[in-house]
């Protein structure tokens, strides 16, 4: 036996599936003014630590490795200089003074003292 | 509306989704000569209100633009993802109506068509089921206006609603017998008979 509420909603169905309207002009109009490409979200660009902004400004690593070797390089020539070295700078200060903080026979005198 | 010839003949319509997304403006014209008159249909079923339909339609085409940029050839079907926003926009609709306030919006018939009183029946008839889907539970609404008003397949709602099989026969079944339950009521109104 069948359920005439159910007929009737199978009738109603089928009546309402066949409805189709049309898209107006206005409305084509609207949707294709809204169909601008989105700007696809690119990602932020990651902050920079201050060291990095730091190695940016002298030129990074690279530079970084030359001034270290430039740095060595005199460190080493103050601690050890050259023969060359010494006798350049000889020759535009002058000869080598060596100064003594005391006396030439102040030991001696003390020497002295402690015998007599 | 004028469809324009189609360079993408034959493509499917994620190609031509991606195709907008590179800047292609036939793409997004083709899109709508497409998929428009079918997303409209189907606002219109549920809601049977040509002016909610419409902007139903609207935003629905609009979210498609926004998605178009991020659309992964392959992950679902353009038309399945159509169905289900527009099935969520009409259910949103729905939910507001109801309150209680029934919108009696159907578009009226020009005076001078021939079938003017079996234009307006349809209207009232539509406009009573939409009223009734309005009653039932969201997802039993959008499974029974899936299955009886777009004439889907079950498995097709399955992916649709992103639920099984069993669960979209459960769900039509509760809906179709409880809007038989609400149609009941008005059958002399709108015009069937009872038999």
């Amino acid at each position: 036996m069948t359920d005439p509420n159910n007929d009737m909603l199978d009738d109603l169905f089928a009546e309402v599936r066949n409805v189709a309207p049309k898209p107006s002009d206005d409305l084509v109009a609207r949707v294709l003014a809204d169909a601008v490409v989105p700007i696809r979200k690119s990602a932020p660009a990651p902050q920079r630590s201050l060291l990095n902004r730091a190695l940016d400004l002298i030129g990074g690593w690279p530079a970084v490795g030359g001034l270290v070797a430039a740095t060595m390089t005199g460190l080493w020539v103050g601690v050890a200089p050259p023969a060359a070295v010494e006798d350049l700078t000889a020759s535009l200060l002058g000869d080598q003074v060596s100064v003594g903080i005391f006396t030439d026979d102040i030991g001696f005198d003390i020497g002295l003292t402690a015998d007599g | 509306m004028n469809t324009p010839s189609d360079p993408f003949a034959g493509a499917p319509d994620a190609t031509l989704l991606v195709a907008f997304a590179n800047g292609d403006g036939d793409a997004a014209r083709l899109l709508t000569a497409r998929l428009l008159p079918r997303v409209l249909a189907q606002a219109t079923r549920m809601l049977a209100n040509a002016s909610e339909a419409e902007d139903v339609a609207q935003e629905a085409m609009i979210r498609l633009w926004k998605i178009a940029p991020d659309w992964e050839q392959g992950q679902a079907q353009v038309s399945t993802w159509l169905y289900r926003v527009v099935a969520n926009l009409c259910t949103d609709r729905l939910r507001k109506r109801r309150g209680g306030v029934s919108l009696d919006q159907v578009a009226e018939p020009e005076d001078d068509t021939p079938s003017v009183a079996d234009q307006m029946q349809t209207n009232a008839r539509m406009q009573a089921l939409s009223d009734a889907l309005a009653q039932l539970p969201e997802r039993q609404a959008q499974a029974v206006a899936l299955r009886h008003l777009e004439g889907l397949a079950n498995p097709e709602i399955a992916q649709i609603m992103d639920i099984s099989v069993r669960s979209v026969e459960s769900l039509t079944a509760r809906g179709k017998r409880a809007l038989a339950d609400i149609m009941a009521g008005r059958k002399a109104e709108l015009g069937y008979q009872d038999d």
